[in-house]
């Protein structure tokens, strides 16, 4: 019975669609791939903006207080004044120097600032698109 | 040889865009002419099939590769066509209404109703059937479509209808039963 009614429906005209749907179809979702490009661009984009511009000027503050407390100004300073001393006993003065070196201070300013010039870079190349999207959001 | 769908699903999904432009040329005229019999004009038929296979890329990943890609995407495209007709129907007749309460469309409607020429015209089996099947209900008119035009399975049409599968098959008998008729009496 079913074979019947299915020769009896391939009587029906099917509808046909316009040549250029598939075109088009291929087109919308390619046109959606760069849409979700650019969304995530621009969340990367203002997560790293906020990240680098709360960290860059707190790991600044640290870098500073650590350099503060750490007596490598005091050996800096002693090598400039008496550079004669610093040339005889330039390996025990470099040593102390590299000891008194506020590491981490300068580690956690370094990422923060390399995220802020990542950050500034980002926006100068994909500008156009970052900003063309938020513009096209909010009209 | 022709890959199945989940072979294809997959395959786009590793990275293969090649499989998608497969998959949308196999399902664009089953798909349009699904919504075509749902909705009944051809350009907004063409807008709701690009947005179907749209929304079916959209959720790709998500899609269970156990279950039928055919049924997956005739339930999207069957959503759509509820959404559409939904939004339609929110638009009152009273607003095509100008100001003096002439009602444009109603005085620009055309008479559907064939005129007996035409009708004496009807002799080879397309218009007959074709008339039939539009006297039918969208409901029986969809089942019966499905099935012999679609070949799809009781328990596909149940899947994409979202029915429990025993009311799909009573509604395909009495729509063969109300077809039967109208075929005879035309």
């Amino acid at each position: 019975m079913r074979k019947d009614y299915e020769k009896l429906f391939t009587h029906l005209k099917p509808a046909e669609p316009s040549v250029g749907l598939f075109d088009r179809i291929v087109l919308a979702i390619q046109r959606e791939k760069e849409l979700r490009k650019t969304k995530r661009l621009l969340f990367g984009f203002l997560f790293l903006l906020v990240v680098s511009s709360i960290a860059t000027p707190l790991s600044w503050t640290m870098l500073i207080n650590q350099i503060e407390s750490s007596g490598i100004s005091y050996f800096v300073s002693t090598a400039l004044s008496d550079f004669g001393t610093f040339l005889l006993l330039w390996k025990d003065f470099t040593l102390a120097i590299l000891e008194s070196l506020p590491l981490t201070g300068m580690m956690v300013f370094g990422i923060s600032l390399g995220m802020a010039v990542f950050t500034l870079r980002l926006f100068l190349y994909r500008k156009r698109l970052l900003l063309g999207y938020l513009m096209q959001s909010f009209a | 040889m022709d890959r199945s769908d989940q072979q294809l699903v997959a395959s786009y999904l590793k990275g293969d865009e090649n499989s998608l432009k497969v998959l949308i040329k196999r399902y664009l005229k089953p798909i349009y002419n699904f919504v075509f019999r749902y909705i009944g004009s051809s350009q907004e038929a063409e807008d709701i099939t690009q947005g179907v296979f749209v929304k079916a890329w959209r959720n790709l990943k998500k899609f269970d590769q156990n279950r039928s890609f055919k049924t997956w995407i005739f339930s999207i495209a069957k959503n759509s066509c509820i959404d559409f007709l939904k939004k339609k129907k929110t638009i009152p007749f009273s607003e095509f209404e100008n100001k003096t309460g002439r009602n444009v469309l109603l005085e620009t409607l055309v008479d559907n109703a064939p005129l007996p020429n035409q009708l004496f015209e009807q002799v080879n089996i397309t218009k007959i059937l074709t008339s039939a099947i539009e006297k039918l209900s969208p409901q029986y008119r969809m089942v019966l479509f499905l099935r012999y035009n679609d070949h799809f399975t009781f328990r596909e049409i149940a899947e994409v209808l979202n029915e429990p599968l025993h009311t799909v098959k009573s509604r395909h008998r009495r729509a063969l039963i109300q077809l039967k008729k109208l075929l005879i009496k035309l």
